[in-house]
């Protein structure tokens, strides 16, 4: 058998182990080992790339910003940041016609702006959102669905831990990758206020109603917010702006972050424990797929095969839209089953050499960053696409006497509109890149 | 006895966010060091060293309680459909895989140590022999691996599982 055949092969056995439950990091570090292995025929080199690989992955630098940005998304959900948001929003939006709801989109993007996880989003402002949807008589299945849609607005809006792991395999630069994100992040919380705007219009008995917040309470409620906004500027701001590093960043808003739990009053001994535990095991769980996927990576790139396939696109004369099209499908699809992370990390050393090398009409660091931003938010699909959306899971526990169905149907509108979305940012990219100009 | 042994990696964990937070602040301080050098002060000489050491450390201190605690990311699709009667030997399979995995890790780690040790590199600014960081994240690693030889036990029956820690697998992030 000959190398690139082995590393077809290496597919489906991957996937077969992963769907026998085995870690997904642990899967692609095995059948990642045993294909370096064959390659070579003898265990030497292999053993000898063994020696420096955990370590060698573990301290790359930027990939400290990972758990930091963890820590802060946790210290964050603890220093009840996500009621301040919450209030604050409701206070301007709650009085709409599906204000509440809307009110929950804005907290989440508020959250998301210092939280660079969707499910650390969709758990905190679950929890404060939810039972508050519910008390003004939204229907169970429309709140959940809109909730586990806003927690996207955690990766979508930067900081983001997937974007940082794109950034560091396609050797972009973080900074410019958190730019370009900003904007389609904003836009997909407009759209996601434009859904609820139109369900409320069509389906009124879905919403409930509040009553209007006078300005004095608009007023209280936004003062509690302002720490929230001094961080995301100091974080993402001094990150573009070049005053620190990415990792710097993080550094600081966890810091930042942690202080301002603790003037709050968030830092007890509980609420302390459950954040080492969900820090440790999340940065964990992440690393253990970095680990893989690196091993992974090196044994396709020594068969051969992402070079073959983009050489093999590149003379089929498929257009440059047509490759672009099957590849976002391809993340929608296999989103539906698989975790967004081990996606990137497995899929992005193929496909990105394939999409570099195809005529956009923009130049190839253009294409870099656009892709980026696409892939971004057709892998955050994923974690809201039946059946196995996280975000669903999540939400959907907080709430078990809503029946799963409903909140599938629930979130059905809300992965329409980044269908839709996903289409515009296709046909326009300076909505992603104009920031990049500056 | 089970439980003490949870408890263990969880105060490892608790290590691994100590040297974290620690990284943090030499970040926080160095970046101040920077702005304010104007006035005499300079950022911490070689940050970014002490910042890589301490981050594989802390995911080396993380990994035991992230594979004890179940919290690796899985796909549960097929599990279901899977017959009932192959899924424990499924699970224990899957252990051992981890702890043999794991053991792998650490002997290169620990010839990478060796091999350091002897060639004698160090790092840019610090002058840190490169074994020492190597050194110490197999200590942690050696450490770790009474976990991954635990939760092997547990799956292929041999030693209890403590209640309060028997869960499904689930992950994400």
């Amino acid at each position: 058998m000959d190398d690139l055949t082995l590393a077809l092969w290496s597919l489906p056995v991957l996937l077969l182990l992963i769907f026998l439950r085995v870690p997904i990091g642990l899967a692609m570090l095995s059948v990642g080992l045993v294909g370096s292995a064959l390659i070579f025929g003898d265990m030497m080199p292999l053993l000898q790339q063994i020696k420096t690989l955990a370590y060698g992955q573990f301290s790359i630098h930027s990939l400290t910003i990972i758990p930091l940005f963890m820590l802060m998304g946790q210290l964050a959900a603890i220093g009840g940041i996500s009621q301040a948001l919450f209030r604050a929003a409701e206070a301007f939006m709650g009085h709409r016609k599906g204000g509440l709801a809307m009110a929950s989109i804005g907290a989440c993007a508020g959250f998301g702006s210092i939280c660079g996880s969707s499910l650390a989003t969709a758990a905190t402002m679950g929890q404060v959102a939810l039972p508050e949807l519910r008390r003004a008589g939204y229907a169970g299945g429309f709140a959940t669905g809109a909730l586990a849609a806003g927690g996207t607005l955690g990766i979508l809006i930067p900081p983001s831990v997937i974007l940082v792991i794109y950034a560091i395999l396609t050797e972009q630069n973080i900074a410019t990758m958190f730019a370009a994100a900003f904007v389609p992040g904003i836009f997909a919380a407009l759209s996601y206020m434009f859904v609820i705007n139109m369900v409320a219009r069509f389906k009124p008995h879905l919403v409930g109603t509040v009553e209007r917040a006078s300005w004095s309470e608009r007023w209280h409620a936004s003062l509690a917010v302002w720490p929230v906004i001094v961080i995301f500027v100091t974080v993402v701001g001094g990150i573009y702006t070049g005053l620190f590093t990415p990792t710097e960043g993080a550094a600081v808003g966890a810091i930042a972050t942690g202080i301002l739990a603790y003037a709050r009053g968030g830092l007890t001994r509980k609420s302390f424990n459950t954040t080492i535990n969900a820090t440790a095991a999340g940065t964990g769980m992440i690393f253990m797929i970095v680990l893989g996927a690196a091993a992974y990576n090196n044994f396709l790139a020594l068969s051969g095969l992402p070079q073959e396939l983009a050489m093999w696109v590149g003379d089929q004369g498929y257009t440059a839209f047509g490759v672009l099209a099957a590849i976002l499908l391809f993340y929608i699809v296999f989103g539906c089953v698989m975790d967004s992370l081990s996606m990137i990390l497995l899929t992005i050393p193929i496909f990105y050499p394939m999409v570099i090398g195809l005529d956009f009409g923009l130049s190839p660091e253009q294409v870099g960053v656009w892709f980026g931003i696409l892939v971004l938010i057709v892998v955050e699909m994923g974690l809201i696409t039946p059946p196995v959306g996280m975000n669903l899971f999540v939400i959907q526990s907080m709430a078990p006497d809503i029946p799963i169905k409903q909140t599938y149907l629930g979130v059905l509108p809300f992965v329409l509109m980044d269908l839709v979305r996903v289409l515009v940012l296709v046909a326009f990219p300076a909505i992603t890149l104009f920031v990049t100009y500056f | 006895m089970e439980l003490s042994i949870y408890n263990f990696y969880r105060r490892m964990a608790m290590v691994g966010i100590v040297l974290l937070v620690g990284i943090a602040l030499i970040s926080v301080i160095s970046i101040t060091g920077r702005a304010l050098i104007g006035i005499g002060l300079k950022p911490v000489p070689g940050d970014f060293e002490l910042v890589e050491i301490g981050s594989a450390l802390a995911v080396f201190c993380f990994l035991p309680w992230t594979h004890l605690s179940r919290s690796h990311a899985v796909v549960d699709i097929m599990w279901t459909a899977l017959p009932q009667r192959i899924k424990p030997a499924l699970i224990a399979l899957t252990d051992l895989l981890m702890l043999l995995v794991w053991m792998l890790l650490i002997w290169r780690m620990g010839v990478a140590t060796l091999d350091y040790y002897e060639n004698g590199e160090t790092s840019f600014i610090l002058l840190l022999p490169v074994w020492y960081g190597y050194a110490l994240a197999m200590c942690a690693g050696v450490v770790g691996l009474f976990a991954y030889l635990w939760k092997a036990l547990e799956s292929f029956g041999l030693v209890a599982i403590p209640p309060e820690h028997d869960v499904d697998p689930v992950g994400g992030h």
